[in-house]
């Protein structure tokens, strides 16, 4: 018994121990990528994962990094809760090694991994998702990034188009999850402060299949639109399906997280008159979005209208310029790297200009990084300020119409 | 060996330890008393939020920020699992195994859900940050040595001291109720007191593992109590390992943390189109692992020695 | 006089809401209180079957370009099917074990079923149709959906196939007979085993109805059954385990008292608060536990 159970350990043991690399391939330079694969927002990964292997290949497409060096990635589910989180940063950064790393999407693994793992080793963490307030006060001795506004700006301005559309009394639901509860949290002190009335204000299970007690409350008085915080995949089409079945509410409003092509897909653009959205956006007309957006639906044959990939673009080629600039895997040198090229100021590259960044900071110039999501111009904290588009739906996509300022 | 995979190797054994102290405490409720605890993520929330509530600085719109030393906050949340552990046992006593286990379920899924909602006391979905963990201000790796052998001693004392009480006259109490309950009730012992006091220690030990999880993390939210990554991790590590049995609960621990982190490494290997469905490669082959070490060990790896834990389904 | 708008709000927009989320925890109860009656263990892969279920029959819908509910038999066949595989892989060999082994081993065996509806079809929300279906309007004020007449008529007539099943057929009572008695039954000579893959076939086939059913009315996604699995047992214990009709009766009355719990019965705000609705399944699941531990139509005592 024992020798047969001393075998299978054994093998195991071996298996993770030979896993490791003992070597490091020399001729690769991997970008890890911490991602909560597996858990609550397992619907919206693989177009993300998509968008961080649109950066590679584009790098490698055009001279690829350090020297002419492939550039990779390796990734870690975090598996959505904080415990395996802080077990996949522990693999991507101390097992693997990795020079820098991109996620986690939730705010509650961001936590987790930054705090035990990422600040501790002194690695840079860039976050395309958490919206959590407490990241931008977290003493991470400058470890921690994200290219997502805090959702401390999302609600006001929210509230601001709101009663710039003249609609003085809503109804409001979000989902039980950290994003939806953080922004209604913002936009319902916003929105009473500039005058709105909230006729029902309803948090609801995201897990559950069907919503009609709950459009039932939140129809009552008729508030003249809905606000609904949700992940289009999870709660939010559901949502909407059952208000316009039931004859619930024709007005919607929602923010980036129902922004999602699925909600055309399931609903149909015929039935989602007058629906817009707010969502961390470039001023319109910047040539990084739509490079951003050619290149991924020409490089997936699929639709730029999911969640999050702007910004997993945005901080996956952040960190390869990061690396390039730094000219070495050395993680303190990558942070100030990180700093120099996400600008303000320097010669302005987007999306795709891997080679034109390359031969700028080869040639001795400053850069700045404009990305698809914003323009990614990291304050003290590490944070980005918020440039929020106001969207429609226009043929079969979400259309920004504009910027809204709180 | 440098720094990167030492670090990653003191990670794998302090899970494992704190994972290991999770299923001892099952195997006090299963092991000792036979009765089937399905609502470990109860305890373990309870211990993991009492320590953070009370040793955690002040936030905004958060009750709490008491910033008591760890200690404190670890004997609340242990003496909060044990009071909540007696209840629900002397409510619930006379269920047996399976329905039991359906009745601490509900019991569990209840406090979760009060726990996620009710974010003026716990944070809510944000959670909680900023928990101070032991030996944090020390450098690498020697912060991350010293809390793992903080874990691997209090492993040993609770080893030890179990071990101790199941030789000692009150363990042959309650193995002569886990024999045969009515004979020992004939003879005057009050079982269900005996089953309700080693429920409660149960309960109190899976707190600790819960407390000490959030001082490891530094954060708690309400998916790291999820069910799968506690009730259901701690009763594959102690079936795994062997059921009823102490050191099969630790080597449980080991080997199933191993596989679930371990796992990760091989399918990293894959090639790159397949990254998008490593992961879930991944939890495949976690299932798949499971089914073959219950088959080809189907008596645990460290199997108990008699007398053997009588058969679950009566009634 | 009753106020007849009330009544018909009420009625559309609770009960029958209602009636639908019952239909659907109620097929998926009726496995789990049969295989819980007939093999003795809490089978925890239960909620992935109904979501592998949802999937056939998006297979089959894009497939032929059926529509959903022409997939049923197909989808449930298929599920059936390989409920009887799972069986024979992973359970069989613990049969003369203790219970609890087969309780974890089902619990590896939901994790391989999710994993491997993630590698095929991804994890992306799906659906079977798009667009939204107007309902059908009755006194002027009443709105059905078509298709909750179809979920909760279908589920209606399975369950009462069922109970023909139980009380009129031969296995229908061997079934029967092993759940109540099982050492009375080995000994008259019952197959066991055959006993066995019936209750893995009827298991399979309504699990993936009412994934089927989940997916109709909402969407599909690869955590839709485990989402539901804990009210879906929670329905088999208010029902009384090893009752399997008292199963479906406990998932509509689970489902009902969902829905009606949120209704405005006194003043104007719901009763229970929305977030709270999956803990009053619960509540209701212990508070039954503790006090009639027989389930509502007499079960096994525990």
């Amino acid at each position: 018994m024992f020798r047969s159970f001393g075998k299978l350990f054994f093998i195991l043991a071996a298996a993770a121990v030979f896993a490791m690399p003992a070597a490091r391939a020399d001729d690769q330079v991997k970008i890890g990528l911490l991602f909560d694969v597996t858990g609550p927002v397992a619907n919206f990964v693989p177009p993300m994962l998509d968008a961080a292997k649109l950066v590679v290949d584009q790098v490698n497409a055009q001279g690829g990094i350090l020297g002419g060096k492939q550039l990779a990635t390796v990734v870690a589910d975090t598996q959505g809760a904080p415990q395996t989180a802080v077990d996949a940063a522990n693999k991507l950064v101390n097992a693997e090694h990795v020079p820098i790393v991109v996620g986690p999407l939730l705010s509650g693994t961001v936590l987790a991994s930054a705090q035990s793992v990422i600040i501790p080793a002194g690695v840079v963490q860039i976050s395309p998702s958490a919206t959590t307030p407490a990241l931008t006060t977290l003493k991470d001795h400058d470890w921690v990034f994200r290219v997502v506004p805090s959702d401390a700006y999302q609600g006001p301005v929210l509230a601001k188009l709101l009663i710039d559309k003249g609609l003085k009394r809503v109804a409001l639901t979000y989902a039980n999850n950290d994003y939806a509860v953080g922004i209604a949290g913002t936009f319902r002190a916003a929105y009473k402060k500039l005058g709105g009335v909230l006729s029902a204000d309803l948090q609801h299970d995201e897990k559950k299949t069907t919503f009609r007690t709950e459009l039932a409350t939140l129809a009552k008085n008729k508030p003249e639109a809905l606000v609904l915080i949700a992940f289009a995949g999870a709660s939010g089409v559901t949502i909407v399906k059952e208000a316009l079945e039931g004859g619930f509410f024709t007005q919607f409003v929602g923010t980036d997280s129902l922004r999602d092509k699925v909600l055309i897909e399931q609903v149909g653009e015929q039935n989602l008159k007058g629906i817009f959205f707010t969502s961390p956006s470039s001023p319109p007309g910047t040539p990084s979005m739509d490079a951003f957006e050619k290149a991924y639906s020409a490089a997936f044959q699929t639709t730029k209208d999911k969640l999050f990939i702007q910004q997993v673009y945005d901080a996956t080629f952040l960190a390869a310029l990061a690396i390039q600039k730094a000219g070495s895997l050395d993680r303190k040198k990558i942070r100030a790297a990180l700093r120099q090229i996400s600008g303000p100021g320097g010669e302005i590259v987007g999306p795709g200009d891997w080679k034109k960044a390359v031969d700028l900071i080869a040639a001795g110039r400053k850069i700045d990084y404009q990305g698809a999501s914003g323009d990614c111009n990291f304050d003290k904290s590490g944070d980005v300020a918020g440039v929020i588009g106001h969207f429609v739906i226009e043929n079969g996509s979400f259309k920004q119409v504009g910027i809204v300022t709180p | 060996m440098d720094t990167g995979t030492i670090l990653y190797l003191l990670s794998l054994a302090t899970m494992t330890g704190l994972y290991a102290i999770l299923t001892l405490g099952l195997n006090l409720q299963w092991g000792f008393a036979g009765m089937f605890n399905a609502g470990i993520a109860g305890f373990f929330a309870i211990g993991a939020y009492a320590t953070s509530i009370l040793t955690t600085p002040p936030a905004e719109d958060r009750f709490g920020g008491f910033d008591l030393p760890i200690p404190l906050g670890l004997a609340a949340g242990v003496l909060l699992s044990a009071v909540l552990g007696y209840a629900i046992a002397r409510i619930c006593l006379r269920l047996k195994s399976d329905y039991l286990a359906i009745a601490t379920i509900g019991i569990a899924e209840i406090l979760r859900l009060t726990l996620r909602n009710e974010a003026w006391m716990t944070g809510g979905n944000r959670g909680i940050a900023g928990i101070p963990r032991p030996f944090e201000d020390m450098e690498q790796p020697w912060g991350e040595l010293c809390f793992l052998l903080l874990v691997a001693g209090i492993v040993v004392v609770l080893y030890v001291a179990i071990e101790r009480a199941w030789h000692s006259p009150w363990g042959r109490v309650m193995r002569a109720i886990r024999e045969n309950e009515e004979a020992a009730e004939a003879a005057g012992k009050d079982v269900v007191a005996f089953r309700a006091h080693v429920f409660s220690l149960g309960a109190a030990v899976m707190g600790l593992a819960g407390g000490l999880m959030a001082h490891y993390l530094k954060f708690i939210g309400p998916d790291a109590t999820e069910p799968i990554l506690t009730t259901f991790l701690a009763w594959v590590m102690l079936i795994a390992g062997g059921s009823g049995n102490n050191r099969g609960a630790v080597l449980g621990a080991g080997v199933i943390w191993v596989i679930w982190s371990g796992t990760e490494l091989l399918t990293q290997r894959l090639p790159p189109d397949w990254q998008t469905r490593s992961s879930y490669i991944r939890v495949f082959l976690i299932g798949l692992l499971l089914q073959i070490v219950l088959q080809r060990f189907s008596h645990g790896l460290l199997p108990e020695k008699p007398p053997r834990p009588p058969e679950s389904d009566s009634g | 006089m009753p106020d007849w708008s009330t009544v018909l709000d009420f009625v559309g927009l609770y009960l029958i809401p209602g009636l639908v989320t019952g239909s659907i925890y109620a097929l998926g109860a009726i496995g789990v209180s049969l295989l819980f009656g007939i093999l003795r263990f809490a089978h925890f892969a239960h909620g992935d079957l109904m979501t592998l279920g949802a999937y056939l029959a998006l297979s089959v819908v894009t497939g032929f370009g059926w529509p959903a509910l022409a997939a049923v038999p197909l989808a449930a066949a298929g599920a059936a099917i390989i409920a009887v595989g799972l069986d024979r892989a992973f359970y069989r060999p613990f049969r003369q074990r203790p219970t609890i082994i087969s309780v974890i081993a089902s619990f590896g065996v939901m994790l391989m079923i999710r994993s491997a509806v993630q590698l095929i079809w991804g994890v992306q929300s799906l659906e079977y149709k798009s667009g939204i279906e107007r309902p059908l309007l009755f006194f002027d004020q009443l709105r059905i959906q078509e298709r909750h007449i179809w979920i909760v008529g279908v589920t209606g007539l399975l369950v009462l196939a069922l109970h023909l099943l139980l009380t009129r057929s031969r296995i229908g009572r061997a079934m029967r007979a092993v759940s109540d008695e099982p050492d009375l039954a080995r000994v008259t000579g019952i197959s066991t085993e055959r006993v066995i893959q019936v209750t893995w076939l009827i298991g399979g086939a309504l699990a993936a109805t009412s994934g089927i059913f989940i997916g109709i009315d909402s969407h599909i996604d690869s955590y839709m059954g485990w989402n539901l699995l804990l009210p879906v047992f929670a329905a088999a214990i208010l029902g009384g385990i090893g009752q399997p009709i008292g199963a479906a009766a406990g998932g509509l009355a689970l489902g009902l008292i969902e829905e009606l719990s949120t209704y405005p019965w006194i003043g104007d705000n719901p009763l229970v608060s929305p977030d709270y609705k999956t803990g009053l399944a619960f509540a209701i699941m212990v508070a039954l536990l503790i006090w009639r531990p027989t389930g509502l139509l007499r079960g096994r005592q525990f």
